[in-house]
């Protein structure tokens, strides 16, 4: 694994507010302890660990599926899957990276499962895709509508080049590591990314200039177009 | 071909951004990736376009780092699948026509809550069965049931019987063993990080020498070796362990 990986997965959280010296819960077990526990066969141990990580994996799930049906239903299976083969977790990996990767592979069987099926209708619900960014009050809403940008956006290119993006630019897996997982070759991820990006880019320039502030108000797209349009 | 500065033609051919992203990816062949790279140089709009996707990438990972809140529906619904999953687990054990229900595909959401509500009255009838076995056997241990081969509850044992029965069970349980309340766990987990060895690998609650406590392992100087601790106090919501005795034992490899 490179070091990127471990950024995967929020920061284990530091002890609750109230009653430090009280009685202590779950929360105060980190995740190999979790695991542990719940291997040993403790009911709820992998109830709090999935818990604890679930917001990075639903949005792992939903950027790669585009679909909130289909991200729960991957989520679902890949949450059954690591519950029943907790056991097979090696100790001295970290235990969001055992799991992310589970998750990736949940997606990517759904997506296979669904170039078999169809070629992948992507249907505009714009009710759900404002749900997707998450419940209004969690996060501010410029967070809330750069989530949804790009949510909209990945969801408009295919899905080969919407898994490649998304494990090797949001996600900071390597191109060795994300061919492996997606079985084909590392040219063929580079290809992918390449021409998700350049898809990508005019549907996001708004969203990049908006970040870039006010030093280059509007100016890209303009310059481009008169540049051909005059010489 | 290029290298002496772009004719007025090929500067109107401005390349399209695939091609920028393959160049950016190294994906071009040689002559091509040159003349792509002589291009962007001399071209402000390619140029930018170029420096555009990488940014983009920038953007991407900035993005990748943030979580999104899971819907609550969806989370309520993991919950009861992973609940389900785990009452399936435990009820295994005594149950054995759930090994057939654990089997079913479940793909949708309505028939995995049937399933799940199902698993609940058979969990509990189970549960009954454990329970009504116990209250059969007076002052039994989990020596008494043979098919137990780790204890649930809490067994009945003097200190003598400690270090035997740590043994066995974490002989049974493939060398940890991890029983008890989150309390009573988190007290355990307390008193070893206290400890110079603070790895656990044993917390079984028990009565031993007619008072409630809890059986702590901590690892020792290897895997098999196995420092056990005897000590009250963890049974009770935020107790503090005090032990009263402690042995070794030595797993055999399995
Ligand atoms: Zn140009």
């Amino acid at each position: 694994m490179t070091p990127e990986i471990s950024r995967i997965g929020p920061p284990e959280p530091v002890g609750q507010p109230a009653a430090p010296a009280g009685p202590v819960s779950y929360d105060q077990l980190d995740d190999h302890e979790l695991l542990r526990l719940h291997v040993a066969g403790n009911p709820d141990a992998f109830g709090y660990l999935v818990r604890r990580h679930r917001d990075r994996m639903w949005a792992v799930a939903i950027r790669t599926l585009g679909e909130p049906e289909e991200a729960a239903d991957a989520l679902q299976e890949a949450f059954i899957s690591a519950f029943r083969r907790a056991d097979s977790f090696r100790g001295d990996a970290k235990v969001t990276t055992w799991l992310h990767r589970i998750v990736v592979n949940a997606c990517l069987d759904r997506i296979r499962r669904r170039q078999v099926r169809a070629a992948d209708p992507l249907p505009e619900d714009e009710d759900r895709a404002t749900e997707l960014a998450g419940p209004a009050e969690d996060d501010p809403a410029e967070v809330r509508e750069r989530r949804l940008d790009v949510l909209n956006a990945l969801k408009q290119i295919n899905s080969d080049q919407r898994s490649a993006l998304v494990l090797v630019d949001m996600e900071g897996y390597s191109i060795e590591e994300a061919a492996a997982i997606l079985g084909c070759a590392p040219g063929t991820v580079k290809s992918r990314c390449a021409r998700g990006r350049a898809r990508l880019l005019p549907l996001l320039r708004h969203w990049q200039t908006t970040r870039a502030g006010a030093e280059a108000p509007d100016v890209p797209a303009k310059t481009a177009a008169e540049a051909v349009g005059t010489e | 071909m290029t290298d002496s500065g772009l004719p007025t033609s090929e500067h109107l051919e401005h390349l399209d951004p695939d091609t920028i992203a393959d160049l950016i990816e190294n994906l071009l062949p040689a002559p091509e990736a040159h003349r792509a790279r002589e291009h962007v140089k001399a071209c402000p709009d390619c140029q930018q376009t170029f420096d555009a996707l990488l940014q983009l990438s920038a953007d991407l990972a900035d993005e990748g780092r943030t979580d999104i809140p899971m819907p609550t529906d969806v989370a309520e619904h993991l919950d009861a699948v992973i609940v389900s999953e785990s009452m399936l687990r435990s009820s295994t054990i005594g149950v054995h026509s759930l090994a057939q229900i654990r089997e079913e595909p479940r793909r949708h959401l309505p028939k995995l809550l049937g399933a799940a509500a199902a698993v609940v009255v058979v969990a509990a009838i189970g549960v009954g069965v454990v329970f009504a076995t116990k209250d059969n056997a007076p002052g039994g241990t989990a020596d008494t049931n043979p098919t137990t081969v780790v204890p649930t509850g809490a067994p009945t044992l003097s200190t003598s019987d400690v270090g035997p029965d740590a043994q066995r069970w974490l002989e049974n349980s493939g060398g940890t063993l991890l029983n008890g309340s989150a309390d009573e766990l988190a007290c355990a987990k307390n008193f070893a990080s206290g400890r110079p060895n603070p790895q656990l690998r044993l917390v079984q609650p028990a009565k031993v020498d007619d008072q409630r406590a809890t059986v702590i392992g901590l690892q020792g100087a290897s895997t098999q070796d196995i420092q056990v601790f005897v000590v009250t106090g963890c049974s009770e919501s935020g107790g503090v362990a005090d032990p009263f005795y402690d042995t070794t034992v030595t797993l055999r490899n399995r």
